[in-house]
């Protein structure tokens, strides 16, 4: 006769056979079950096993050992399961309790250096007190939304590293990332939440304005910002300012010469062509404005005059412009690289894709951006943001009869000095399905951390880059289906499928708690308009209905890992791997394609940036499956399906295997390649690359090589042991006389080192003949 | 042979390394998660001695 029972931390309580029935009861019911007698049957069935092992005082872990038997001898499977799900979840339940705790003492008491959750995020810096606060939300949001919001069947498969559900902190509160409409946002002004901000007049305003739009949004989403055509948007500032100098310039010419109520005169004929015929003075000065304007001022101040007057404006302003647009330009990089988001812990994810803008203004954003960020920050630092893309297209800046083929040139110089731009390739046919001439809002973009959104199931006709963004995404453990698919292929696929049906299912789940918030609570996001239609609703309307412009997306990581699983070969290696990679990421974006086609949703597939993820997922399965030669022996899983990265293979090799993922994955991908080396040596081959993964049908592309910077000197270079330019080793000191000999001693002191961006050595360098 | 008088600079300062990790750039390895520094290290460069002829 059992009468006490050992409860998990060791005391011992009286026996109640109701807290038996009940447990029984409420998992038959979870399956619909209202039979209570029959839970009373089965909790005498399971005394009456525990008697009969002689387990006088058992234990809860025996109790529930024999629950679960007596369940399934009984026939009661599936309450059975049940059971062990809500068993598993009371389990975690209370290992969360202790382990968030530890996390937190971790995040109290140790530094970054030695606590992995502090640099889970490289721009995070998680000694800051904002940091550590942001870490302390963040872990026990995770642990909640793990307890008390996802399905447990879901929670069990992030626990267990079958999937990973990215930004879990963020789960009930917001969606990842939007590519903003700076033109349609700065048209008439708009209104931060803590003020409103008239239309920009000049380019200055302009990419001020850009940097607030990006911070603003930035802080409504847990993602990245991207500005989908940052040179059409900022042409139109460069227009404005030219207007405002060019009329200042009249106006001092005119001065000068003399000329009575030359202000009024100026200002009132400017207006006069542009009411009549909506002309400003234009970078192309062919554009009709001056005809009309000579037309007007010749009568009033003579022909001479007005000669003497157009050219001296036309000339300083020409002049003006472009100082004023490098100003514009250098300010936006140094503002996205200092301000802050979200508590001042976080430097906003900013990225800027652009070089497809012909006209003369475009081209001037384009060229001053990327002399800018050659250039670098204050003491010629490499800028770390925004990241930007360069657009390449044939016809626009490709081939050297292009418009823009002398920024295309510029953008592989700078990359090969800055590490960017990265490169996306607008011919590729799944981009180039969407490209119309004239609509910038067609070309494909890029975010920083590869996501990708043009087509647009939920609305063909608005299949555009503008207001869209990811909802979320999942990735699956591919390793960890390979390992347990113990080289049987076809059952491999089975599982896929099944796992691929379980992450829609808890993209839908997330995708109810998104779709039930309302306008107010993203308040510039929806409340300025910048998400799609947003601004047809109201502040207490449910967003819902707009967000199905968004995402909803599968990755996947480690499929180089998963074919050495398989088949025993990764598919740098053996054609046969290849083609079975193929099938399998090919396979996963079927299954989302028939998801969109039944849904009218957009379910897309991304080759997962694996940032926190890499780790974790081979951390898991080699406790569970022990070192496996090939796929669990590193500490990271391969990105994606990149070839692992200490695989010897050239570029065109690498490139060429890795192009037909990036048509498959239609959310985003990206593929690298590092270059031994200084490639501003060797422009042509740093060029080439880039060529290469345009015509092999690459989306996105990005050439990784070393850029190290000594700031004694501020020499930016490859720097091995010793500083090519001052002669000093890594914590060495060096004589000042030494650096001022090298004309890169400017305000040194004890405390602030490093100066120059413009030693001679860097100003003798030759580039390549481009 | 050193000067005591010769003014120095530079004791302690170390070199920056600009790497790039999933599409972000970062200015030291310091603020790199574990398994994030083990791909960095491991990675192999890749050569253009061959292909350049399919251009
Ligand atoms: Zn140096």
């Amino acid at each position: 006769m059992i009468t006490q029972i050992v409860k998990r931390d060791g005391r011992t309580v009286p026996f109640e056979l109701d807290k038996i029935t009940e447990a029984i009861y409420k998992a038959a019911k979870a399956l619909g079950g209202s039979d209570r007698r029959m839970a009373e049957d089965l909790a005498k069935q399971v005394v009456a096993y525990l008697e009969e092992k002689n387990l006088q005082t058992p234990t809860v872990e025996q109790i529930q050992d024999a629950v679960e038997r007596t369940l399934i001898e009984n026939g009661h499977a599936r309450t059975a399961k049940e059971f062990i799900l809500y068993r598993s979840g009371r389990t975690r339940v209370r290992e969360m309790n202790t382990r968030l705790m530890k996390i937190y003492e971790d995040l109290t008491f140790r530094d970054a250096k030695d606590n992995d959750i502090k640099r889970e995020n490289a721009n995070i810096d998680g000694d800051t007190a904002m940091g550590t606060m942001l870490k302390y939300g963040s872990e026990g949001a995770k642990q909640f939304d793990e307890m008390f919001i996802l399905k447990p069947v879901h929670s069990k498969a992030h626990a267990d590293g079958d999937i990973h559900i990215h930004d879990l902190d963020f789960y009930t509160l917001t969606t990842t990332c939007c590519q903003i409409d700076l033109t349609k946002l700065f048209t008439d002004g708009f209104s931060t939440g803590h003020g409103f901000l008239r239309e920009p007049n000049s380019i200055q305003s302009y990419s001020a304005l850009a940097c607030i739009a990006i911070q603003s949004n930035q802080n409504d989403q847990h993602g990245g910002q991207s500005v989908p055509s940052f040179d059409y948007d900022m042409a139109k500032g460069v227009a404005k300012s030219y207007r405002t100098l060019y009329r200042n310039n009249m106006i001092k010419a005119l001065e000068f010469e003399g000329i009575e109520d030359a202000d009024s005169l100026i200002r009132s004929t400017l207006e006069k062509v542009e009411a009549e015929t909506g002309l400003w003075p234009a970078l192309n000065a062919d554009n009709g404005f001056h005809a009309k304007e000579a037309e007007l001022l010749i009568p009033v101040i003579g022909e001479e005059a007005y000669k003497k007057a157009y050219d001296f404006s036309r000339k300083f302003t020409d002049k003006e412009i472009d100082r004023h647009t490098y100003q514009a330009m250098e300010a936006l990089v140094h503002n996205l690289n200092t301000m802050h988001s979200r508590a001042g812990a976080q430097i906003p994810f900013s990225s800027l894709n652009y070089g497809t803008d012909t006209s003369p203004e475009g081209r001037m954003v384009t060229r001053n951006l990327l002399l800018a960020t050659e250039a670098g920050l204050g003491n010629g630092e490499t800028a770390i943001f925004p990241i930007h893309i360069f657009k390449v297209k044939e016809g626009v800046n490709y081939n050297p009869e292009d418009p823009n083929y002398d920024l295309f040139k510029l953008a592989c110089k700078v990359s090969a000095e800055r590490l960017f731009p990265n490169f996306s390739f607008l011919d590729a046919p799944y981009n180039l399905q969407y490209y119309k001439p004239g609509h910038p809002e067609t070309e494909a973009a890029y975010m920083g951390c590869r996501t990708r959104v043009v087509a647009n199931n939920f609305d063909p006709s608005r299949s555009v880059v503008t207001g869209r963004g990811n909802l979320s995404f999942t990735s699956i453990n591919l390793p960890r289906l390979a390992i347990k698919s113990n080289h049987n292929v076809d059952f491999f696929f089975e599982q896929l499928e099944r796992e691929v049906e379980l992450v829609i299912d808890q993209l839908n789940e997330r995708f109810k708690l998104q779709a039930g918030k309302k306008v107010r609570n993203y308040p510039f996001l929806m409340g300025q308009g910048i998400w799609i239609d947003s601004d047809k609703l109201s502040p207490d309307d449910t967003v819902g209905e707009v967000l199905k412009h968004g995402t909803l997306t599968v990755g996947f990581i480690g499929l180089a890992e998963c074919l050495t699983a398989l088949v025993g070969k990764h598919h740098g290696e053996s054609a046969a791997s290849q083609n079975l990679g193929l099938d399998i990421v090919g396979c996963m974006r079927k299954r989302l394609d028939e998801e969109s086609r039944r849904t009218g949703l957009n379910y897309t597939l991304i080759a997962t940036p694996a940032e926190g993820l890499s780790g974790r997922f081979v951390r898991l399965d080699k406790k569970k499956y022990g070192v496996i030669e090939g796929v669990t022996d590193k500490d990271y899983y391969t990105n994606s399906f990149h070839i692992p990265v200490r695989f010897p293979i050239s570029a065109y090799e690498k490139i060429r295997l890795e192009a037909p993922y990036h048509a498959l994955t239609n959310a985003g991908h990206i593929s690298y390649i590092e270059l031994d080396g200084d490639p501003v040596k060797n422009l042509d081959a740093f060029e080439s690359v880039v060529r290469y993964m345009k015509e092999c049908g690459i989306g996105y592309g990005s050439i990784n090589h070393p850029v190290d910077r000594d700031p004694v000197c501020g020499y930016t270079g490859i720097i091995d042991d010793v500083c090519p330019r001052c002669g000093r080793r890594e914590g060495e000191a060096v004589s000042v006389e030494k650096l001022k000999k090298l004309g890169v001693y400017k305000h040194l002191n004890a405390s602030t080192l490093g100066c120059c961006g413009n030693a001679d050595e860097e100003a003798d360098r030759i580039p390549n003949t481009l | 042979m050193k000067n005591e008088n010769i003014e120095m600079v530079g004791q302690g300062v170390g070199f920056e390394r600009i790497r790039r990790i999933t599409g972000y750039l970062v200015g030291t390895l310091d603020r790199f998660n574990d398994a994030k520094r083990a791909e960095v290290n491991d990675r192999v460069k890749h050569g253009l001695d061959s292909g350049m002829e399919r251009l």
